[in-house]
């Protein structure tokens, strides 16, 4: 044990925990947002402190005090109690600790130690995830049971089917993927991503695995729990399913369970098919040997976007009454964006003029991965918001069908073509 | 009569794969999304409390208000007709004696009470004087307890008509 490797653990763990809790508040943010403009609506956006509105995200940390400091209604029906404050616990904590294999970065050399950038330092890469989010069910069925209430029974009963007949083919749509990989830890699987196919086209899932692909980010969703497939919850037929009795941070420990789930269902989309913190046609090598290249792009690049970004924060955060403090903020975030590239400028400046070592260009470059996944993981955010605001739920038995009479055997056949192809070509 | 076939979908590998229907709706909002994303101001939405609304008609019925006379007196003459018209039965009018020449009876009291009106507009049809109106443009009337929502009769006569007649 020596400084630098409980300095990077706990840097590790602050990052999974501000990718996965401290991400919640921000997808909340942007479901709303973007529901709105989706639907030609604003979303929230009055809500500030000191006339901060960031876009409306601090509304999300106001419906969290809200939930916060709300009562804790229990009826006095639910017998189980201890189930019933239990279920939510475990569906938060599952969907928590599944997050925790997700590598950020490339494994980080520091001197002669070698660090792996995710939550957990464990090797069980694929196997966590499936265990986890598998467990997550026991807190919806269980808290569903426990509530005493017909309609959230019936949540729990559909949620149970559902991930049955889900789970069986994410499962098999995994296991072709790992026999194209040939490993189950994540960073192997990253790093396989990194090469290129046909000398072009950056070896990432999606390419190899079309298929797979498509099979996994639909069973992800109803992993999830989330629109087309969460029947689950089904607000407009049994009112709130399997939370319908839950009540203050009992029901906000739903919630953000489910943006976690979310979260760690597209880091594992990233993961498997995006190339996870690759940036497309440079690996951690061709980063690291490029490194002043990388930086003299960033410190052209950076001006350019932030020069436009500030264009459009002035054309668009504006409030309409002149006198309001609101429109303070817009002055306020362009000196921001100008402090934020003075600094990044200012310290890409002193690298470039006096040269890196080593161990910077390791740190830097993990920090642009990290950047990469963050990046990464939001369009695929995006993608999970974008699709619930698009399609409609599922019919109950149209999702049955669905899972068993076509992705099973879509699953399957990928897996022997797979399978094929890998021992007849022996790729 | 012409008998109309109502082509049926959902036959075709195209419709039975789901996906590029599926493409074409997020696609879709995609376009909506961008196209708010990039100017706001594309949204119609109506930021109330600083933007009122401009689309209040001639036949709008607000918040009551009290006629005047040319000589800017009352032109109530407490008849009774609106209370009587009244099927919330929000209006309280005690009469007196008016002692000007003008007219033989006034209001001493003329309440209306803006919790229990449902706005319906039968005292302005009622009244044979045409000394109730309804035409102040006030649609959002707001007060901080119940006894502020009873207007009296200065509170009455003191509202404008948004269309600038007496």
């Amino acid at each position: 044990m020596n400084i630098i490797l409980i300095t990077v653990i706990v840097i590790n763990i602050i990052i999974a925990l501000l990718f996965s809790l401290g991400g919640v508040p921000i997808l909340v943010w942007v479901e709303r947002r973007v529901a709105g403009f989706i639907q030609d609506r604003l979303g929230p956006n009055r809500c500030n402190i000191a006339g901060f509105r960031l876009g409306g995200l601090i509304q999300s940390f106001a419906d969290m005090l809200k939930l916060v400091f709300k009562e804790d209604f229990r009826a006095r029906a639910i017998k189980e109690k201890f189930v019933f404050m239990i279920a939510p616990v475990i569906v938060f904590a599952s969907a928590f600790l599944s997050y925790m294999v997700m590598p950020f970065a490339d494994n980080l050399t520091i001197g002669s130690q070698t660090f792996v950038m995710q939550g957990l330092p464990v090797n069980l890469g694929v196997l966590w995830f499936l265990a986890f989010a598998g467990l997550s069910i026991y807190g919806i069925i269980l808290g569903g049971w426990a509530s005493n209430n017909k309609y959230s029974l019936l949540g729990s009963v559909r949620a149970g089917a559902q991930v049955i007949s889900y789970e069986a083919s994410m499962t098999l749509a995994l296991i072709s993927l790992l026999v194209t990989y040939g490993t189950i830890n994540l960073v192997d699987i990253v790093n396989f991503q990194s090469g290129l196919l046909f000398g072009f086209i950056p070896a990432w899932g999606i390419v190899m695995q079309p298929l797979a692909a498509i099979i996994f980010i639909i069973t992800a969703f109803a992993e999830a729990n989330r629109t087309p497939f969460d029947i689950a919850e089904g607000e407009s037929e049994i009112v709130g399913g399997y939370h319908t009795e839950y009540s203050a941070m009992k029901f906000g420990l739903f919630f953000v369970g489910e943006y976690v789930a979310m979260s760690a269902s597209s880091a594992l989309i990233v993961t498997l098919f995006f190339g996870g913190y690759n940036i497309p046609w440079l690996g951690t090598t061709t980063l690291k040997e490029h490194f002043s290249t990388v930086m003299w792009v960033i410190v052209v690049a950076l001006p350019i976007l932030s020069y436009f970004f500030r264009g459009w924060i002035i054309k668009n955060n504006v409030w309409l009454k002149a006198d309001d403090k609101r429109n303070n903020e817009t002055k306020w975030l362009v000196r921001i964006l100008v402090i934020i590239n003075v600094a990044v400028i200012g310290v890409l400046g002193y690298f470039l003029y006096a040269g890196v070592g080593a161990t910077t260009t390791n740190i830097a470059v993990a920090i642009i991965q990290i950047a990469t996944f963050a990046i990464k993981l939001l369009l695929m955010n995006f993608v999970f918001v974008w699709v619930r605001w698009t399609l409609p739920r599922f019919r109950y038995d149209q999702l049955q069908d669905l899972g068993w009479r076509v992705l099973l055997p879509l699953s399957i056949a990928n897996i022997f073509v797979t399978a094929l192809v890998v021992v007849g070509f022996g790729v | 009569m012409g008998v109309k076939i109502v082509p049926r979908y959902g036959k075709s590998l195209k419709d039975k794969l789901y996906l590029p229907a599926i493409f074409a709706g997020m696609k879709l909002t995609m376009s909506h999304f961008a196209r708010n994303l990039k100017d706001t101001s594309n949204i119609k939405t109506e930021c109330y409390p600083e933007m009122q609304p401009e689309d209040i008609t001639d036949r709008y019925r607000g918040v009551h208000r009290l006629t005047h006379r040319d000589d800017g007196s009352i032109r109530c003459v407490a008849c009774f007709m609106c209370a009587t018209a009244c099927p919330a039965d929000c209006i309280y009018i005690e009469a007196t004696e008016r002692k000007d020449g003008i007219d033989e009876k006034m209001p001493k009291i003329f309440k209306i009470d803006l919790l229990e009106c449902v706005f319906c507009g039968g005292c302005v049809e009622a009244c044979p004087r045409d000394a109730i109106r309804m035409d102040t443009g006030i649609f959002s009337f707001i007060a901080q307890r119940r006894k502020d929502f009873v207007l009296d009769k200065e509170r009455l006569l003191s509202h404008k008509s948004f269309k600038g007649e007496r």
